[in-house]
């Protein structure tokens, strides 16, 4: 501690330990020049204390919940399809690539010899043509088609909601951003 | 009731997806961001532009607050942060910003006349003097006396070490004193 100011307000502000706190206390008692000084930053720190924090405008939370709003609108598709899809895809292609491997490899003919010339592979893939019928594709089909109208349908519906949004910022009450 | 939660449970809700939960927060805080950002930019205009920022840039990471401190250290260290650069910004063709002089100016606030020395009150003088502190000095005096904020806190705020915030401290509240006791003198000249 250097000065008697910063005594002061280390006193003021109850940062000092027991022992100079005492001492403090007995010299502001005891000699004029400290008390004056003790009074004149105890005014001063309980003015600042009394300080009146600045108004925001009226509208300040209406125009960051909007700024908000409007970031979360303008986000792109991509940004907000959810991961578990993406693994999914991903976990259907490698179980796909995996079975198919094993079947490959679990219909190799490895008794044909060690010496023997490596020939092509003969895979003996299951017949599916019979369930290949007419309705079995039909059904399919129908599937397919009834999937992409849901999802066409959807991504027009995310559009429109956006377009809303931006066209409701833009309106009546503007916001800053 | 909403406005009895703790931040943290209004910081869950959120994330859970209740935007009027982020609202409330808003609400809660706006108040003293909004004077802090006014402690850097002077200018209403810039501090809301500012605060406004600061509240946006909160909810994006708002995931990656751990409560590990208080949401209003976390929060008010994105506003010092983003009224420095702000600042910066600003201030990036003119002066520097550590010239104490380009601070200096006289804040007429709202119905007050300023020639009307009777109408001025011991406050009036007081926002006038903080308002020609440097920002640290301002910032720091504002985050003791308003932000509830301990020497430890302040010190994460502004990233500097607690012992360094109360040296400032205590230089920013002398010449908070010196600033105070010049205008008063000035205006008593004036009156004079």
């Amino acid at each position: 501690m250097n000065t008697v100011e910063e005594k002061l307000w280390n006193y003021i502000d109850g940062n000092c330990t027991p022992e100079e706190k005492e001492a403090v206390s007995r010299l502001i008692e005891q000699d004029e020049v400290y008390r004056r000084k003790y009074d004149e930053l105890l005014l001063l720190n309980q003015e600042i204390a009394a300080m009146e924090l600045d108004e925001p405008p009226m509208a300040f939370t209406y125009n960051v919940m909007e700024s908000i709003r409007n970031e979360n609108a303008l986000k792109p598709l991509k940004a907000r399809v959810n991961k578990n899809i993406i693994r999914g895809i991903g976990l259907f292609f490698v179980l796909t690539i995996s079975v198919i491997l094993i079947f490959a490899l679990a219909s190799i003919h490895w008794s044909a010899g060690v010496g023997a010339r490596p020939s092509a592979i003969e895979l003996t893939l299951p017949n599916i043509s019979h369930y290949i019928t007419g309705p079995a594709m039909q059904i399919f089909l129908f599937f397919d088609v009834i999937l992409a109208l849901y999802l066409g349908d959807s991504y027009l519906r995310k559009k429109r909601m956006a377009k809303e949004d931006i066209s409701v910022q833009t309106g009546g009450q503007q916001p800053k951003h | 009731m909403q406005s009895k939660l703790s931040d943290i449970e209004l910081i869950e809700q959120t994330l859970a997806g209740d935007q009027s939960a982020y609202a409330d927060l808003v609400k809660r805080h706006q108040r003293f961001v909004f004077t802090l950002a006014m402690r850097f930019m002077k200018t209403r205009e810039d501090a809301e532009e500012v605060a406004q920022d600061c509240f946006i840039k909160a909810y994006r990471s708002l995931e990656s607050f751990q409560g590990g401190s208080k949401f209003s250290t976390w929060l008010y260290s994105i506003v010092y942060t983003t009224a420095m650069t702000a600042l910066r910004k600003k201030r990036v063709d003119t002066d520097s910003i550590d010239d104490e002089n380009t601070y200096i100016q006289i804040e007429n606030t709202g119905g007050y006349d300023v020639n009307n020395v009777e109408n001025k009150s011991r406050s009036f003088y007081l926002n006038q003097a903080i308002a020609q502190l440097l920002p640290d000095d301002a910032t720091i005096i504002t985050l003791f006396y308003k932000g509830e904020q301990s020497l430890e806190e302040i010190a994460q705020t502004m990233g500097m070490e607690a012992n360094t915030v109360k040296v400032k401290l205590f230089r920013a509240r002398q010449r908070l004193k010196e600033k105070l006791e010049r205008n008063l003198k000035d205006e008593v000249k004036e009156l004079i």
